[in-house]
């Protein structure tokens, strides 16, 4: 596969990816915000999502959505990251299916659609960004049962696992700082309410430890749940699975990159909830961080070194 | 009839070739069964047909993007949904008008980048060849494969007042358009159920086939590696390189993507180095090579043009093709089909008179009102002079600037492009079109797809049909 084309469909799923992150984390933070603006305000969203250069903060809830889903400044406003993962998946359109180029263009049509800043202003706005992830739930399965399992799919997946890990890290550094600044344990709990809705692993936490919040239950959930598709562990699981993949196929190098995501694997498998308090969650994460920092530009370097 | 309205305001352009109607009453043979359907239409449901093609258009992402303040703006190629209609008679002398038009402009290239006995034998003049700036002298001497240079062309044809179709240009180089082809016949399926196979229209969608034949032939391995290479995401035709690559099953490339190493091409993959054999190629032949001609070009590829010419890698279509197509050389093709084939033109060129020759120049100034002055280099319907409709400062300035150098310079007598009938404002007007149909040569000879891209010229009375300029297109469809 042309190395160009290996990048655009790794950054195709990203975008996608972090489209779906940020909505799900606007309309958590609506409904919050609504409750208790002096715990969820909008200030620290847009401080996380946007350059340091931006200047433009806001708490009117439904002005911060404006500017997270269409401000052409703000680069990881919604219509931006649509419009690159857009332009990426024209550019690869030989490599993926018809009808998930069909289903992303579409999207960029009903984001650029004169009318719907209109919907956001007058209308229900938890409605107005269930239709937009409705998008991203659409590109899901439309990549899932239209897209062959071959280089391109592994590719897309191993972008769409890279951003899903470094997003699931920053909500929870993000919460992880509020936390810190209060003693209070019912907004403790609030907080990591909070964190479960935004990854959307709130119901399966009911259904498994009721409504009591443990920081400790929490932390197994986000970090350690094999079975739940947005945990650490599920990511870096399939992170390595397509890595693999994708060496035996000769479409990555071998060399460095198995044993970064092997060591990457066993951090997350066997460090216990005792260590990870030990060394501190905030550390932990940074070494997670780190790690995928190391596995994305090993990755990157397959393509520029082929260059000559 | 229930919806004769439709018609009732059709203003017949004088002395015209329409495509429908014969005279004010009578509609052609061909037309009659659309007309049936018109007929029995409401226009609320064209009009809604109408909205259907542009929705269409969009999703399917048949767009190109007007950038703007950062902004990019989705337009479409204005599309009208009436068909237009060329009978199988009609048909066939354009085919074969076509065939033998390229067959000697083949030869054309070949004979001038080698022996040259066209120049010899007296027929086009030396310094007509050497002045022009199509003519590539890196071409000199340089054997490709089975002597075929021009793999695709879109001839443009128009139909004079006299029902003859007539060639207004030669387009050699890499014409654009047949995704439109191609795209305007799969919108008018879904607009039209049914109507195509009632009025036994040719399908034009083996073209992406025919065209992956034509180029796998030019090598002998099994399975070469065939890409196609674009300017990329900024070109405005970026929509028809994707639509190829992915209907052809090849790789679409960027200039940045290959690499020329020990006079072979490669591109850069996941996987290491990989070897092209074909490159069907939509970047300019000035673009194409900075160690050979435009140095600034980041389009290209360094070193392609000594790949090509040692013969690991074949280009499509070969570089400087674009001698056959300037507008100065056209007037010499019917001496050469005559030169080269020993037949009789069957397809006309259009009258035109060189201004470099001084009692040329002379008649045309006299009868400016008629013509039309060209660049002889130019195209996209730019730098023209349209004598009927320029004021007489605007002439007066253009002669002054063919003087300085008249041999840049040709004049036709202006055309009276054949009206076709399009839907507008909920009814039928006359409007003037052109033809572009699609050729693929290759090694056992010239294939022509049955359609075309017929462009119209939406402003009322306009002869421009050029997309730059307002113009749109429609289905052409081809009767079996």
């Amino acid at each position: 596969m042309l190395s160009r084309v290996a990048n655009n469909l790794i950054w195709l799923d990203r975008y996608m990816e972090r489209g779906n992150g940020i909505l799900s984390l606007l309309k958590v933070n609506f409904l919050a915000n609504q409750d208790s603006p002096e715990l969820f305000s909008w200030t620290p969203i847009i401080k996380n999502f946007t350059t340091s250069e931006n200047e433009f903060y806001t708490e009117d809830a439904i002005e911060c959505i404006y500017f997270m889903v269409f401000n052409i400044e703000n680069s990881n406003s919604i219509l931006n990251i649509v419009t690159k993962a857009r332009e990426n998946a024209r550019s690869v359109q030989e490599h993926i299916s018809r009808e998930l180029w069909l289903c992303i263009n579409n999207y960029y049509l009903y984001l650029t659609d004169k009318d719907l800043p209109r919907r956001l202003r007058e209308e229900d706005p938890v409605q107005f960004l269930e239709d937009l992830r409705k998008h991203h739930l659409i590109y899901y399965g439309t990549s899932d049962v239209t897209q062959e399992r071959g280089p391109s799919y592994y590719f897309m997946s191993i972008g769409k696992f890279l951003e899903r890990v470094i997003q699931i890290s920053d909500f929870t550094e993000f919460k992880l700082m509020e936390i810190g600044n209060t003693s209070d344990s019912l907004e403790k709990s609030f907080y990591w309410k909070n964190l479960l809705l935004s990854i959307g692993g709130y119901q399966l936490y009911l259904k498994t430890h009721k409504s009591t919040f443990n920081e400790d239950h929490v932390i197994r959930l986000v970090f350690q749940e094999k079975l739940f598709p947005r945990s650490v562990y599920y990511c870096v699981n399939k992170l390595s699975w397509y890595i693999t993949k994708l060496i035996d196929a000769n479409e990555l190098e071998k060399t460095n990159l198995e044993f970064l995501i092997g060591k990457l694997e066993s951090t997350i498998k066997y460090t216990t909830i005792e260590s990870i308090k030990e060394q501190g969650l905030h550390n932990y994460i940074e070494s997670i961080k780190q790690d995928i920092r190391n596995i994305s530009m090993n990755i990157n370097s397959v393509y520029l070194s082929n260059i000559n | 009839m229930n919806n004769n309205h439709l018609f009732s305001s059709y203003d017949k352009l004088p002395s015209t070739w329409d495509e429908m109607y014969c005279d004010s009453q009578k509609f052609r043979a061909q037309y009659e069964g659309f007309i049936e359907y018109l007929e029995n239409t409401s226009p609320e449901k064209l009009t809604k047909k109408e909205d259907l093609s542009k929705q269409l258009f969009m999703s399917q992402g048949v767009t190109f993007t007007v950038y703007n303040d950062n902004e990019g703006i989705e337009k479409i190629f204005p599309f009208d949904i009436v068909p237009r209609i060329i009978t199988a008679p009609e048909w066939d002398k354009i085919e074969t008008g076509i065939k033998q038009r390229l067959k000697a402009l083949n030869l054309f290239i070949k004979d001038i980048y080698n022996e040259q006995f066209i120049i010899k034998d007296g027929l086009i003049p030396a310094d007509l060849i050497y002045s022009c700036p199509n003519f590539l002298r890196e071409m000199k001497g340089v054997k490709v494969p089975y002597d075929v240079y021009v793999h695709i062309s879109g001839v443009d044809l128009i139909r004079n007042n006299d029902g003859e179709f007539y060639v207004l240009e030669d387009n050699l180089r890499t014409p654009s358009g047949v995704s439109y082809m191609l795209e305007n016949r799969e919108i008018s399926k879904r607009l039209f159920p049914g109507i195509l196979p009632k009025n036994h229209v040719r399908s034009v969608s083996n073209y992406p086939n025919m065209l992956y034949k034509k180029l796998k032939e030019l090598s002998d391995l099994n399975n070469p590696n065939i890409v196609l290479l674009t300017p990329g995401i900024y070109n405005s035709a970026y929509y028809e390189h994707t639509t190829l690559a992915r209907l052809m099953g090849i790789e679409l490339v960027e200039g940045s993507d290959l690499v020329v190493k020990n006079h072979f091409v490669y591109m850069k993959t996941t996987n290491g180095l990989k070897q092209v054999d074909i490159i069907y190629r939509r970047v300019d032949d000035d673009y194409l090579d900075p160690l050979e001609f435009n140095a600034q070009s980041v389009l290209g590829v360094a070193g392609i043009m000594a790949a090509y010419r040692k013969g690991n890698v074949n280009i499509v279509n070969a570089p400087g093709t674009g001698i056959a197509d300037d507008k100065a050389i056209y007037i010499y093709v019917p001496d050469m089909i005559k030169y080269y084939l020993n037949e009789e033109p069957i397809l006309k060129n259009i009258e035109t008179y060189q201004l470099g020759r001084p009692d040329e120049l002379e008649y045309v100034t006299k009868n400016i009102k008629d013509m039309v002055i060209k660049k002889t280099d130019g195209s996209g319907g730019y730098g023209m002079l349209m004598g009927h409709e320029a004021t007489d400062e605007e002439i007066k300035d253009y002669l002054d600037n063919v003087k300085k150098k008249p041999d840049n310079f040709i004049a036709q007598p202006i055309l009276r492009l054949s009206t076709a009938p399009c839907y507008i404002n909920g009814q039928l007007s006359p409007r003037c079109i052109d033809l572009r149909p699609f050729a693929l040569a290759g090694k056992d000879g010239i294939d022509i797809c049955p359609g075309g891209l017929t462009r119209v010229a939406l402003k009322k009375g306009s002869l421009v049909v050029n997309s730059s300029q307002g113009g749109g297109s429609k289905d052409t469809w081809v009767l079996k």
